[in-house]
């Protein structure tokens, strides 16, 4: 975070915010459990390398236990079971971790470059530029971007996790649009824009050498909501079999479980990938709400409700 | 501005953005691959009988020709006649649209309702051991997966408990015999919401309840709240009479905003209980190319996520005098 | 407005929250008439209307109210009379089939003549609906001799009239000639007979129509005029002993599941997947059916351009495939392999002694012969899969016997929430084809996009696809495989062309003598499983649950025991509820 924060401040400076920040956010307590819970997760990402170098069969996407070829409960070679073709759950369940990192992280970020670029070049364009990118945020917001990705991948045949990714953040830029645009309208006002213009500084130079770094740490809180509602799009993409199935993600875990009809007969199967979910949703939404008191408190009136985006 | 203008204003914005969404949805179903007459390939339909199907549903007229004859019926209400149904689709959305509108009206009002109310007391708790653990409590509850949810609420509360219905809107053994009266008809689907809106219940209600303390912890700070205390107003009706209602603002917006999310969860809430809504016919009329039922169906979940919108936004100029537009 | 409703907020909750208990209370699971059989669909029916209905779930709900002259016998599959009389009188100077009637009625109680089968064959022919028109098209004229005989002139012999065209059914003229009529005289006459509302479907089924309410449950009761009634036909006593059936509408297998168990649905019409069945057996409410089916799952290669041109390639990558693999893991076991296009079980068609490319071999065993036969064709790799040694390494760089790299290609699949089973097989098929270093990757696809790629576009390289319920006649074989198919909208997919293949397929169109025609569908099939246009991989078993507790006497048969002996034998059990 120190990187993002005003560029033109003294370095010891900058290490002593960080360092303040860190410690509000350390004594808050939902931040310190979604700070956990994602530490658990990456560890959980980092070590689903690890099982299929022990034994091909613990392969999440094709290896299979050669003696196993039926949902199996948990036991010593399969710690959480295997699912219906003999797949060991606990690398699949691994693996998962990873894939929902990469999509939500992805595509986060993607929507927040999107949201903060556009929502920089309607506070400071103002204006036509602004009503017009404000009128098209609108619009994107009111989408139901749930069914239209979902019309899309039935329309352009089964997408890829990248393809999928990509369309989630083209929907979720908009609400960070907003909150980027009243920042830099308020930025705007400030004297030291005024000094750079009087000082020649061109209008690019301007939007991102000092409009961009203020409200960076916005944008980076953002981003934390868009991870969880990133990961609940994939997973309830691939929950109704519209996911790549290319892919071993906790959305697909489910899809298997529940197309296979192993739904209400193997729960070592149904709920550890429902949890993880939930979990990890769960760990970013905590540690966003943490930064979010860290940077201000005051913000909580701007925002407005994205847990609900499934 | 004044409400007046701010309401014409909005509606002309809606009707513009209605009208892209109008050609957008046009235009993707059409360069689509896969043409609706393809869905309904057996064995036993010929080439020849495909021609002569893509002939008379006027298929196989140029782009232009079937916008322009999409437009013109789209201003007379002639949404068109369903593929698979064969009925016109103005006729299906309306069968669908109300179950989803009671369903999830109901959920969201719910909800908010009792965000609020547990909202305003846990405000007063800031600080305290019940203020986090409450909070940790909602941050839980609105981040559980929606559709794993729900079927583990299915299975707990239908199957393994019992005494609630496993899904649909009503129980047809009691709707077919005709003496049932209009009551227990009501009482049937009421019944058979139960399920639906406590799974929405759990997931919704956690995030009005922390919008809602939020809102009321900045409140309490305001001026005037100083004043009701001063006049020697007791805790219990500053916190009533005078933050809670205006603490209550960001709730509706967030009301407004969260029913076009329900409409999006809609479709996964709906197949999951079976509930004849209109989420669910849209995956249906999409996944088998039924071209008139998606588009028509799309358009009245976007129309409806609009009004609702621009309900919200008129009520929040109306209750806030300090917003401006 | 907002203010007061948060003010009151806690009263109007409590109202509501009493509404809903007062709702609990006041109902339970609704009493229900022990005469009345509740069958559980995934999908509500879509339409009434016989012309239009193309979902499996209204053709469901339609085969109870629409008769055909004939139907199966479910033990031989042999035609049995159904509306007919007797089997069909063969006038060879003629080349026509007189057919007699027996006294059956509509479910309005007037007689079902000749004059209706007349009425029914014209109108398809008028409207060419499709189809139906592919199996009358060849009847050239349908005469009613009198009220109760009908004779159809064909234009040529043509085998699939006894074994298909008369399986289709009939409908009463007095309710479909206005609306002919009508729709005759519109612009449109195809879409206007499509898209006619019929509320109250007349038929001559055991059941008809009472209530439909859309998106809850369509009712249905007996049919007081059914012909069948007490007859014996097959051996079997026809009912129907229910008073009344009610269509239930299960979104997901799972609630329908839990609905069968907690005896909340008598019989849930879908073949499910195998994962439910232990759970099923377990309950004492429940049993399951496990019934052969006549179905098709195939991959197919699109053999108009290399390497799938090549039947060499076409034979490796049938033996890589190990069938076994897939239906014990993927289908668990409830499945039957396949070596011919004509599903075993299809005992009087089926081909005996077809090969069977690497049955019983070992992974290894299968890359090495896989690997043999390609070499010697003229295939090479830059590293091969199998190396100096005898080993089988990963290969890499494999290259055509032209000199040119083989291209990496896909297969489509449908989709996953359209079939998970097609779409896990596609993914372990590309691993074993990478075994031996072809660059295969599975492409899943809706299956409108899927179907206008592979159908009219030709643009593809393999596909897995399959055919749930494969009509018992053989007749199908024409369809994929004759060149005059292989053409943009047409069935052959492949674009396979056999001029060998073609004379045989063109005979067994003609052949009417069944002993004539075995033969020559026996020798297509040799053709095609040394040919390969088509890897056929599995057939499923159908596997179907009923509740225990109310009806019993379900009768099976191919493609399991939803069909119309089981509606018109089951019986209430006699224990009151």
């Amino acid at each position: 975070m120190q990187n993002m924060t005003a560029k033109q401040a003294p370095r010891s400076y900058k290490v002593q915010r960080f360092l303040d920040g860190w410690s509000l956010f350390y004594e808050n307590l939902i931040g310190k459990i979604g700070l956990y819970l994602l530490i658990l997760f990456g560890l959980m990402a980092i070590v689903s390398y690890i099982p299929p170098h022990v034994d091909p069969m613990y392969h999440p996407m094709t290896g299979v236990d050669p003696d196993i070829s039926y949902a199996s409960p948990p036991s010593a070679r399969h710690w959480l079971g295997t699912d219906n073709i003999g797949r060991d759950i606990l690398s699949q369940l691994l693996t998962g971790a990873r894939v929902a990192f990469l999509v939500g992280i992805t595509a986060a970020f993607i929507s927040i470059v999107i949201g903060t670029l556009l929502g920089m070049v309607a506070g400071y364009g103002g204006k036509i530029l602004d009503a017009l990118l404000m009128r098209l945020a609108d619009m994107v917001m009111v989408m139901p971007s749930l069914l239209v990705i979902l019309l899309l991948s039935v329309l352009f045949g089964q997408l890829s996790i990248w393809t999928i990714v990509i369309l989630i953040a083209l929907f979720r830029w908009p609400a960070v649009a907003r909150v980027i645009r009243s920042q830099t309208l308020t930025l705007k006002q400030r004297p030291f824009i005024d000094m750079a213009r009087v000082a020649g500084a061109s209008h690019l130079r301007i939007l991102f050498r000092h409009i961009l770094p203020n409200v960076l740490p916005m944008a980076l809180l953002y981003m934390t909501f868009r991870i969880t509602s990133a990961i609940i799009v994939e997973a309830a993409l691939s929950f109704l079999g519209f996911g790549d199935p290319n892919t071993v993600s906790w959305g697909m875990m489910l899809q298997w479980v529940w197309k296979t009809g192993h739904m209400f007969q193997a729960p070592y199967w149904l709920l550890p990938p429902g949890i993880c979910i939930s979990l990890m949703t769960l760990s970013f939404y905590m540690m966003g709400r943490a930064m979010e008191e860290v940077l201000d408190p005051r913000l909580r009136k701007i925002r407005k409700t994205d847990h609900a985006a499934t | 501005m004044n409400m007046k203008k701010l309401i014409l204003r909005r509606s002309i914005e809606i009707l513009a953005v209605f009208f892209i969404i109008l050609t957008g949805l046009f235009l993707l179903f059409h360069i689509a691959p896969g043409d609706p007459v393809s869905m309904m390939v057996d064995l036993t339909m010929t080439p020849e009988d495909v021609e002569r199907l893509v002939a008379q549903l006027g298929l196989d007229q140029p782009l232009w020709t079937q916008y322009l004859y999409y437009l013109k019926n789209f201003v007379t209400g002639n949404f068109g006649t369903s593929f698979h149904y064969g009925r016109p689709v103005i006729q299906i959305i309306g069968e669908r649209l109300p179950a989803t509108i009671l369903l999830f009206t109901t959920a969201t009002i719910l909800a908010a309702m009792a965000g609020v109310w547990w909202g305003k007391r846990i405000a007063w708790y800031k600080g305290k051991a019940v203020d986090t653990w409450v909070t940790i409590f909602s941050l839980v509850c609105s981040t559980l997966f929606l559709p794993w949810i729900a079927l583990l609420s299915i299975w707990l509360f239908a199957y393994w408990v019992g005494g609630f219905p496993l899904s649909g809107m009503m129980t047809p053994e009691l709707w077919v015999v005709p003496d049932t009266g209009i009551v227990s008809k009501a009482a049937d689907v009421a019944y058979h919401m139960l399920l639906p809106l406590m799974t929405l219940f759990i997931v919704n209600t956690g995030s009005y309840l922390l919008i809602m303390r939020s809102s009321m912890l900045e409140t309490l700070k305001e001026d005037y709240i100083l004043t009701a205390r001063a006049k020697g107003l007791t805790e219990r009706q500053v916190r009533n009479r005078h933050a809670a209602p205006n603490a209550a603002l960001p709730v509706v917006t967030s009301v407004g905003l969260s029913l076009a999310f329900s409409v999006n969860g809609g479709a996964l809430t709906e197949t999951v209980f079976s509930w004849p809504g209109i989420g669910r016919e849209l995956i249906f009329a999409v996944s088998n190319s039924d071209y008139p039922l998606a588009m028509a169906s799309f358009l009245f979940i976007a129309l409806v996520v609009l009004v609702a919108n621009l309900i919200v936004d008129i009520l929040y100029a109306y209750l806030d005098p300090r917003i401006s537009y | 407005m907002l203010l007061p409703v948060i003010r009151h907020g806690k009263m109007l909750t409590g109202f509501l929250l009493s509404c809903l208990l007062a709702a609990l209370i006041s109902c339970g699971p609704g009493k229900h008439d022990s005469q009345m059989l509740r069958i559980g669909l995934m999908e509500e029916p879509r339409t009434t209307n016989v012309w239009l209905a193309s979902d499996a779930n209204s053709r469901k709900v339609l085969s109870l109210i629409y008769q055909p002259l004939y139907t199966y016998d479910p033990d031989t599959l042999d035609l049995a009379p159904w509306l007919a009389a007797s089997m069909p009188e063969y006038d060879p100077a003629t080349e026509s089939y007189t057919i007699r009637l027996r006294h059956a009625k509509w479910s309005d109680g007037t007689p079902l003549t000749a004059h209706d089968v007349v009425f029914t064959v014209d109108l398809i022919r008028q409207f060419q609906v499709p189809r139906y028109y592919a199996q009358w098209q060849f009847v050239e004229k349908t005469v009613a001799v009198d009220d109760q005989t009908v004779r159809f002139f064909l234009s040529q012999p043509r085998a699939i009239f006894l074994t298909k065209t008369l399986v289709s059914f009939i409908v009463p003229k007095s309710q479909w000639a206005p609306i002919a009529q009508q729709a005759g005289s519109t612009k449109k006459p195809l879409v206007a007979l499509m898209n006619a509302k019929i509320p109250k479907p007349l038929g001559s089924g055991p059941y008809m129509l009472e209530q439909w309410r859309q998106g809850a449950f369509l009712h249905m009761k007996k049919n007081p005029h059914f012909f069948g009634k007490n007859l014996v036909i097959c051996n079997r006593r026809l009912g129907p002993h229910a008073d009344a059936i009610l269509f239930k509408m299960y979104s997901t297998a799972d609630v329908a599941i839990l609905a069968l168990k907690k005896d909340a649905v008598d019989f849930f019409w879908w073949s499910i997947q195998p994962g439910y069945i232990d759970g099923l057996e377990k309950n004492r409410n429940t049993k399951i059916f496990l019934s052969d089916r006549s179905a098709l799952y195939y991959m197919g290669f699109n053999v108009r351009h290399a390497p799938f041109s090549d039947p060499d390639f076409r034979r490796a990558a049938t033996i890589l495939i190990d069938k076994d693999f897939i239906i014990e893991r993927v289908l668990q076991g409830y499945a039957a392999s396949m070596d011919s296009i004509v599903p075993s079980e299809n005992i009087f068609w089926h081909a005996a002694d077809l090969p069977q490319y690497g049955h019983g071999l070992s992974r290894e065993e299968r890359i090495q012969m896989a690997f043999r036969l390609l070499s010697d064709a003229g295939y090479t790799w830059d590293r091969p899969p199998v190396n100096a040694a005898g080993k089988v390494v990963s290969p890499s760089g494999i290259i055509l016997p032209s000199g040119r790299p083989m291209d990496a290609f896909t297969i489509l699949t449908p989709p996953a929430d359209y079939d998970p089973a097609r779409a896990t097989c596609g993914v372990i098929i590309q691993e074993w084809l990478k075994d031996l270093g072809i660059p295969a990757s599975t492409r899943p696809m809706s299956f409108g996009a899927l179907l206008q790629r592979i159908k009219d576009r030709q643009d593809f390289d393999t596909f897995i696809l399959g055919y749930g319920q494969l009509s018992l006649d053989p007749d199908y074989l024409n369809n994929f495989f004759h060149s005059a198919n292989d053409r943009p909208g047409g069935w052959n997919m492949s674009g396979y062309r056999n001029p060998e293949f073609d004379r045989l397929a063109d005979a067994s169109v003609q052949a009417m003598e069944p002993a004539r025609r075995q033969e020559l569908v026996w020798e297509m099939q040799r053709i095609l499983m040394a040919d390969l246009p088509y890897i056929p991989l599995y057939n499923p078993v159908a596997i179907e649950a009923v509740g225990t507790q109310r009806f019993e006497g379900w009768e099976q048969m191919i493609d399991g025991i939803g069909n119309i002996w089981s509606i018109c034998r089951v019986k209430p059990l006699a224990a009151p509820m």
